[in-house]
């Protein structure tokens, strides 16, 4: 069964010269347990699908949102903005591209951990969130988690505050983790730690990824399905494999083409924007 | 040729907590025409050698040398004016109140480059160099999309007339379509212009494609400088072998290399 199902979705947004259409019919779904990467450019619309999924554009009063979204079987869009709130943080949560502007400057580690752990449990003592933020620092490979607990975000290097954001996105076992650029605002090598562990941590979990990278390299390392998304349309979608094997639509080949390669071959011969960019969707299969 | 010569160049922080060395006897030369890749992680020194070649930081000690002149922080119009800096994040770069035309003209009223009533007749050629239309020069930044920022920056600095570029991260705040078409803009101004780059990235994708040579630093050291084809074929130094060992990889023929390359880290 699908954790998230996308049908149809359409954003727009009202202006003071008119409507802006940003999404164009979107479909996509995620499997329990599937790790789902959405691909695209500046402007595509892969961030406000997030934000839609999150239950935040919802609260925008400019935003036009149509169609279905249903996660975990709840229709996200029928739902009262307090009960989407509620999935914030335990059922989902986000994992920020920058995790130093992500973390609030002014409370300890240990003292954001606890409101991220009294989302699930209200009730829940000081020294109980704690234990289990140590735990969680643990799990994340942080050395010396007393130490961290007590620090401020500034205290810490951005990897280790890339390490903290992952532990407290799935400190409440989320169902779905949305995770956008993950590690762009990090060096190659701990962006490649990052992405491993949180690898490591939503496998053993079985929590179900939406991962949203304009990155084709970091797409290919972590994602066992991607979608392409080009101007609020999915113009192809399929297994990683299948999809970087032998890529169809002429967007996707283009993306593709202008990746340089470790290989050499010098700078390539980058296609200009064309209508064929636009065509229909292709698909590979391997969606539910 | 010898263009810019870096010798024990060195620069030490003090800190309240003790001295952070950020440079550490840093020997090298650029020659004239190539590009010179700086990698390394953050706070491996990269942005702190940029600074000091632009006279921006001065050096501890050891010296810098610039078309066989010796270049200190106090330096004449004339000589800042050669060596010019792209930067990596044009919309916070470029003054977001100022026109584009007044940003790329600031340099030539600065350093007083040639007869003022030559000098808009100096921007639109600049902007016409990186593909951008004369009539932008009234536009403001905001009105721009990221590559066109990025071409921005560089015709600011082109206008200068400049010999030496220090492009720190130029194209990684952009998309990768994006990113192709500005590196071959780059390319090409080198080619045209004789211009001599140094191009300080922590994409090691970028700088198999559009470097000469390869100059690796690890917490302010130089541990690897070669040709660019040896680099990534044969890495000598592990932290070089563990940077190609982290690279994202799109396709079999690249995993293959990579896997090879970061053996035994």
């Amino acid at each position: 069964m699908s954790i998230l199902h996308i049908k149809d979705l359409h954003l727009g947004f009202k202006t003071l010269t008119g409507h802006v259409d940003v999404l164009h019919g979107i479909d996509l779904d995620i499997a329990a347990g599937e790790k789902v990467a959405l691909v695209g450019e500046s402007g595509s619309g892969k961030s406000v699908t997030a934000r839609i999924v999150l239950g935040l554009l919802q609260e925008t009063r400019t935003a036009r949102i149509s169609g279905t979204v249903q996660f975990d079987g709840q229709d996200i869009n029928a739902m009262s903005a307090r009960d989407r709130a509620g999935l914030r943080g335990t059922e989902m949560s986000m994992i920020f591209q920058d995790p130093t502007s992500a973390l609030n400057p002014m409370f300890t580690i240990g003292n954001q951990f606890t409101e991220v752990l009294r989302r699930r449990d209200p009730k829940l003592s000081k020294a109980a969130s704690h234990a289990r933020a140590t735990t969680l620092l643990d799990e994340v490979a942080i050395p010396d988690p007393a130490r961290v607990l007590g620090a401020y975000p500034f205290q810490l290097s951005g990897g280790m505050n890339q390490r903290v954001m992952i532990a407290m996105a799935l400190a409440n076992t989320p169902k779905l983790l949305l995770a956008d650029e993950p590690g762009t605002a990090l060096d190659v090598s701990v962006q490649a730690q990052t992405l491993t562990l949180i690898r490591d941590l939503v496998e053993q979990n079985g929590t179900s990824v939406l991962f949203i990278s304009h990155n084709l390299g970091v797409v290919r390392e972590f994602a066992d399905r991607v979608y392409v998304i080009y101007r609020g349309n999915i113009v192809e979608d399929g297994p990683t494999d299948a999809l970087f094997a032998n890529p169809q639509h002429a967007y996707t080949r283009a993306l593709m083409s202008a990746v340089p390669r470790i290989t050499g071959a010098g700078l390539p011969e980058v296609p200009e924007v064309s209508d064929d960019f636009l065509a229909p969707r292709i698909s590979h299969g391997g969606a539910l | 040729m010898t263009l810019l010569s870096l010798n024990g160049l060195t620069k030490t922080f003090e800190t309240p907590t003790g001295p952070v060395h950020a440079v550490s006897d840093v020997t090298l030369d650029v020659q004239a025409g190539e590009c010179l890749a700086i990698v390394g992680e953050s706070g491996s020194g990269k942005t702190t050698i940029a600074n000091m070649i632009l006279g921006i930081l001065a050096a501890t000690s050891g010296e810098i040398t610039f078309d066989g002149q010796a270049l200190s922080a106090k330096r004449s119009a004339e000589q800042r004016r050669r060596i010019q800096l792209v930067q990596q994040n044009p919309l916070s770069s470029l003054n977001p109140k100022r026109s584009i035309g007044a940003s790329v003209r600031l340099g030539l009223d600065v350093y007083d480059i040639g007869e003022k009533s030559g000098r808009w007749g100096v921007v639109e050629d600049a902007l016409d160099a990186v593909g951008l239309s004369g009539d932008m020069r009234t536009r403001a930044p905001a009105s721009l999309s990221g590559g066109q920022r990025q071409r921005v920056s560089i015709a600011r600095a082109l206008a200068c007339d400049p010999r030496f570029l220090v492009l720190d991260e130029p194209t990684s705040a952009l998309d990768v379509l994006v990113q192709a078409r500005v590196l071959r803009l780059l390319n090409d101004l080198r080619v045209v212009r004789g211009l001599t780059y140094i191009f300080i990235t922590h994409d090691l994708a970028v700088v198999r494609n559009v470097a000469d040579r390869v100059a690796v630093f690890q917490s302010g050291q130089l541990v690897e400088l070669g040709e660019t084809t040896q680099i990534f074929s044969a890495p000598q130094a592990a932290y070089t072998r563990q940077l190609i060992g982290a690279v994202p990889v799109v396709d079999a023929a690249e995993l293959n290399l990579r896997n090879k390359l970061a053996e035994g880290v």
